[in-house]
């Protein structure tokens, strides 16, 4: 499960400090489902990289499947993303020298796992993309770039999924079947979720809903 | 598994061009080094048998007694090559009425062991080199010696108590200006016929000369064994003793050589730091993605330094191999001019360029690489937030020591360095100047243009900084092309002026003062162009300051202070191509005894200015005071004299005039007529010995326009990559102005003002910085004197803003090629 205690972060600029999380406080269940839900520039994403260990808080824990990420420095933050993380980003953020099944077996290749192209194909196949393992980023629509990040996050089969405005990208018959798909495999594999959206429909098939408004959360 | 990972960024980044550029550098400076220290280490060798030639051996013993027997079996036992030469000065008598003072060279088989020794079966006839010396009882004589002496082929002369038969003319010997036996024209003859002339008596002036050739190892083991043992009045002669001429032109070629190799270093560097920058900043966001899937660190370095290193290793590999390949090419351009097989380069090449390799990669690709492994996984997030410094002041200053140390060290010339260093500070501290300037203001003046200039120069100050750090790429990149380019262009131009095309090339000595007026009617009925008369009158010095100067074989040790004998002129004026070391000229019609004295000269007799000197002309004696000390360009081909007088101080001794002429090759049967007419002249033919030099100057020229070529292709690498470092930036701009509107013309004529107003300021800079290196290189490292060249101020700029501004536009077609949407999702 993940708890957040009094979790500050606070940025530099010319004028000082400026704090974009006020103390937040959560907790959202293993196994379970959670939304981040707010306008733009009120911190979800900030909030977002602090629970995935892609930044450190100026103040306050992170607790991570059990794991202190604020005690960690970022190598070990990466390890821990490595074993319990899985992602998906709103710009799907694939490697462009990558092909598809080339992409989804990187996370599997860094951790060492032997069987990462038999792996790939299957989680391709389970995102029907089976036809396109030999195609590179550029030469797939939109909906098909998304398929293989979510094929790619659940590959190493990660405690933790966190989604990062999935369908923010995708017109909204293609993230409805986006939505579906990330729910199906959530379901199946019993991962956490945990999405950051300005969806409200999305955040409403969610477990858990935060509102964030001004760096302060409200709920669920 | 990362190995295959490490393998597929690499064959994806292959394709993608970025490793090309980094790829092409790397492979261009290593061949560039390679090739270029390969053929210098080739050409030395070379350079070594060519000067052998002149010794005609790799060294020469020399004794003023007969020279040991254990000497030549010493030489034997340690492999190496013996051949011995015995010369002195001595009369050749045809009749009672035909006698001449020749210069007698008695040589034994195995004479030249380097170089070839040319004869004829005629005086002027077709010359042979089939390796053949005269055989016992006969002798080769110079070809004025036969109308000397009035004798033809098969004649009977005498010297000394032998008769020898007449059998070829001596036309060309290697050692001939480093084996002088007297003044008088050439008689070769062989050395087992000495004993019989009786002329070699106790006293004789005789210099014995015992040729050695064999492996370098060999001659320096025999040279430590018989050092202690040269006693009184004999010395060696090695290669590094003999200075042809040629050697300076081949000398200077090679200071171009490894200048060139020098700049194609910092060329290929700052191509290397410019393409790894780029590659860097590209990478910044697959970094990001790697640690959000949990990469760490050390992998990412890990993955980036694998990648490295095997593009360090083919680039090396590749390199090597171009380099071996320019090399032969060198060697074939150059094939004629080499007169002995070059030896091998050896290993050094290729550990230079491995070094070159080694620390272009470490302190130019390494640091922004290294530093992606600290690139924050939160960009995945944040697509704005910027990207790290590629490059940091620490890596600049250690890879700028790093460069400078491997010039030094390539080009093992701190001078050569120091020049290229200067004018490169020039450009870099004048370059953020201007750019800080210029730059900025360019702003203000876009507002009152048109849409197309503000455009352009609204980007131009937008990107200021990069726009700075590009345009002193691109001025440096421009200075070292327009540097080589200035220095080929005089050094080629200074040894075409050397010789020129109507030079002289015969020297005509001892012609009496009443013979002055045949000989210029024989040259102007034979329409042959020569120099004016110089009086000329033999003396010797006999003492500095009353303090009497030992006779040459009366010498203790060889360089102290000795008589001479030379050749005295008498000049109102400083000669031409002299210049005034020490003292002052006198006045024209001065009666003062004084004299000028060549700086040589000066010093083998031991005096300075203000010194007395005791002469002897003839029978008379005369004292003067030394006035001056002069330096000699004694490759002019004009007369020079060791001391010259002034007009009223010498007029009064007889004397004889000497001259210098140019004869056309098919005219060369008209010395025979020539010392018909004159019998008693002397003429020392050059013109051999000058097509040789054109031949090497020409020769040289050429691998220098090679070497120049590649180093073009090194600055134009260099610009690419400049003009890549800024592409994406530019492109998404550019997509972005179309996407809302703005016509290709006006898009495709903002980057051309964009870059051309780039590239003139580069080449405006580099022209400074070229003048400056210019000036170091040409005064202090190739010792020429230093001419501004203000067509490279015109062409700087107006090439530097072509060639930018075709490349940059060039370079970003695409943009008005392909939909902004595609650009867009692309960069």
């Amino acid at each position: 499960m993940i708890k957040v205690s009094q979790l500050l972060k606070t940025v530099p600029t010319a004028d000082g400090d400026l704090t974009i999380l006020h103390s937040v406080d959560l907790e959202i269940v293993a196994g379970t489902s959670a939304a981040i839900v707010g306008a733009s520039g009120s911190g979800k994403s900030t909030l977002l990289g602090l629970l995935a260990g892609m930044d450190v808080a100026s103040a306050g824990d992170v607790w991570l499947d059990g794991v202190n990420l604020s005690a960690l420095d970022e190598d070990a933050r990466a390890r821990v993303r490595a074993e319990k993380v899985g992602f998906v980003f709103q710009n799907f953020q694939l490697l462009p020298a990558l092909t598809a099944k080339e992409n989804v077996m990187l996370p599997l290749e860094l951790a060492g796992i032997d069987e990462a192209g038999n792996i790939a194909e299957r989680f391709l196949g389970e995102v029907g993309l089976q036809d396109r393992l030999g195609h590179y980023p550029t030469t797939l629509s939109g909906g098909e770039q998304q398929r293989v990040a979510i094929a790619r996050a659940f590959a190493r089969e990660p405690a933790v999924l966190f989604a990062d405005e999935p369908t923010g990208n995708l017109d909204t018959r293609t993230g409805e079947r986006i939505i579906d798909l990330l729910f199906e495999l959530n379901a199946r594999a019993s991962t956490t979720l945990v999405l950051v959206t300005h969806d409200e429909r999305l955040a409403e098939r969610c477990d858990q809903r935060f509102s964030m408004s001004a760096g302060e959360l409200s709920g669920p | 598994m990362k190995q295959a990972l490490t393998w597929r960024l690499l064959a994806r980044e292959w394709r993608s061009g970025e490793l090309g550029i980094l790829l092409m550098a790397l492979v261009l400076a290593v061949s560039v080094v390679v090739g270029v220290s390969s053929f210098v280490s080739r050409l030395q060798s070379a350079l070594l048998s060519e000067s052998a030639r002149f010794l005609a051996a790799d060294m020469v013993v020399v004794s003023r007694s007969p020279l040991p027997e254990p000497w030549v079996s010493a030489a034997h036992e340690q492999q190496l090559q013996p051949t011995e030469v015995v010369g002195f000065p001595s009369m050749a008598v045809a009749d009672i009425d035909h006698m001449a003072l020749s210069s007698i060279k008695a040589v034994s088989s195995g004479y030249p062991l380097r170089g070839e020794l040319l004869w004829s079966r005629e005086p002027y006839g077709e010359v042979l080199a089939t390796g053949a010396i005269p055989e016992v009882g006969e002798v080769w004589l110079a070809p004025r010696l036969f109308s000397l002496l009035d004798v033809e082929l098969g004649a009977s002369i005498l010297v000394g108590e032998q008769p020898l038969r007449v059998s070829g003319a001596v036309r060309g010997e290697p050692d001939a200006t480093t084996a002088v036996f007297g003044f008088g024209p050439r008689l070769l003859m062989n050395i087992a016929d000495i004993p019989a002339t009786g002329v070699i008596q106790p006293g004789s002036r005789v210099e014995y000369r015992l040729l050695l050739s064999g492996a370098p190892e060999a001659i320096a083991s025999f040279t430590e064994w018989i050092k202690p043992q040269l006693g009184q009045g004999q010395r060696l002669d090695s290669v590094e003793s003999a200075q042809p001429s040629i050697g300076e032109t081949l000398d200077r070629a090679q200071g171009f050589l490894l200048l060139a190799g020098s700049l194609a270093v910092v060329l290929a560097a700052a191509a290397i730091t410019l393409s790894s920058r780029r590659f860097g900043e590209r990478h910044t966001q697959y970094v990001a993605i790697l640690k959000s899937l949990g990469a760490q660190s050390p992998e990412i370095a890990g993955l980036y330094g694998r990648s490295l290193f095997w593009i360090g290793l083919f680039g090396t590999l590749i390199g090597c191999l171009l380099g071996w390949v320019l090399q032969e090419a060198f060697i074939r351009v150059l094939g004629s001019l080499l007169p002995v097989a070059p030896g091998a380069a050896g290993v050094k090449p290729i550990l230079i360029g491995a070094v070159t390799a080694a620390v272009c990669l470490m302190f130019f690709a390494w640091p922004p690489l290294r530093r992606l492994g600290q690139a924050s996984p939160l960009r995945v997030l944040r697509a704005d937030m910027g990207i790290a410094q590629a490059q940091r002041s620490s890596d600049f200053v250690m890879g700028s020591v790093a460069i400078v140390a491997l010039m030094w060290w390539y080009s093992g010339s701190a001078l050569v360095t120091g020049a290229v260093v200067a004018g490169l500070c020039v450009v870099m501290g004048l370059g953020y100047m201007a750019a800080s300037v210029l730059l900025s203001g360019s702003r203000s003046v876009g507002g009152f243009a048109g849409s197309l200039w503000r455009v352009a120069l609204a980007g131009l100050q937008r990107r200021g900084r990069a726009n700075a750090l590009q345009m002193v790429i691109f001025a440096m990149a421009i200075m070292l092309m327009l540097l080589l380019s200035v220095v080929r262009t005089s050094l080629i131009g200074q040894w075409q002026a050397q010789l020129p095309s109507d030079a002289p090339n015969h020297f005509l000595l001892n012609l009496a003062p009443e013979e002055r007026s045949e000989l210029q009617t024989f040259f102007a009925d034979n329409e042959i162009l020569s120099e004016t008369l110089y009086p000329m009158t033999r003396g010797r010095v006999i003492s500095v300051n009353d303090a009497a100067l030992p006779r040459w074989e009366e010498l203790e040790e060889d360089g102290a202070p000795r008589q001479r004998e030379a050749n005295f002129t008498w000049s109102d004026e400083i000669p031409t191509s002299n210049a005034l070391l020490d003292g002052e000229w006198w006045t024209a019609d001065t009666d003062q005894p004084w004299v000028s004295l060549e700086e040589e000269f000066a010093s083998d007799i031991g005096a300075a200015v203000g010194d007395r000197l005791s002469l002897r002309i003839g029978a008379d004696a005369l004292e003067v005071t030394v006035l001056n000390i002069r330096t000699v360009d004694w490759q002019s081909m004009r007369p020079n004299f060791f001391m010259v007088f002034p007009r009223k101080v010498l007029e009064a001794f007889p004397g004889m005039y000497m001259t210098s002429f140019r004869l056309l090759p098919e005219q060369k049967s008209l010395l025979n007529q020539l010392v018909g007419v004159l019998p008693t002249v002397t003429v020392i033919e050059l013109d051999i010995v000058i097509r040789e030099m054109r031949v090497v100057i020409d020769q040289v020229a050429r691998a220098l326009e090679l070497v120049l070529g590649v180093i073009l292709l090194a600055g134009g690498l260099v610009l690419i990559s400049g003009v890549r470092s800024s592409l994406d930036g530019r492109l998404r701009e550019s997509a972005l102005l179309r996407a809302v509107g703005a016509r290709k013309g006006v898009v495709l004529g903002a980057l051309w003002v964009e870059f051309l107003v780039l590239g003139g300021l580069a080449g405006a800079l580099a022209s400074v910085g070229a003048e400056v290196a210019a000036w170091g290189l040409q005064t202090q490292v190739f010792e020429m004197s230093w001419t501004p060249t203000p067509l490279m101020w015109a062409l700087g700029p107006a090439l530097g803003a072509l060639i930018v501004g075709a490349l940059g536009v060039w370079s970003c077609r695409r943009v008005v090629n392909v939909p902004p949407v595609v650009l867009l999702r692309e960069v």
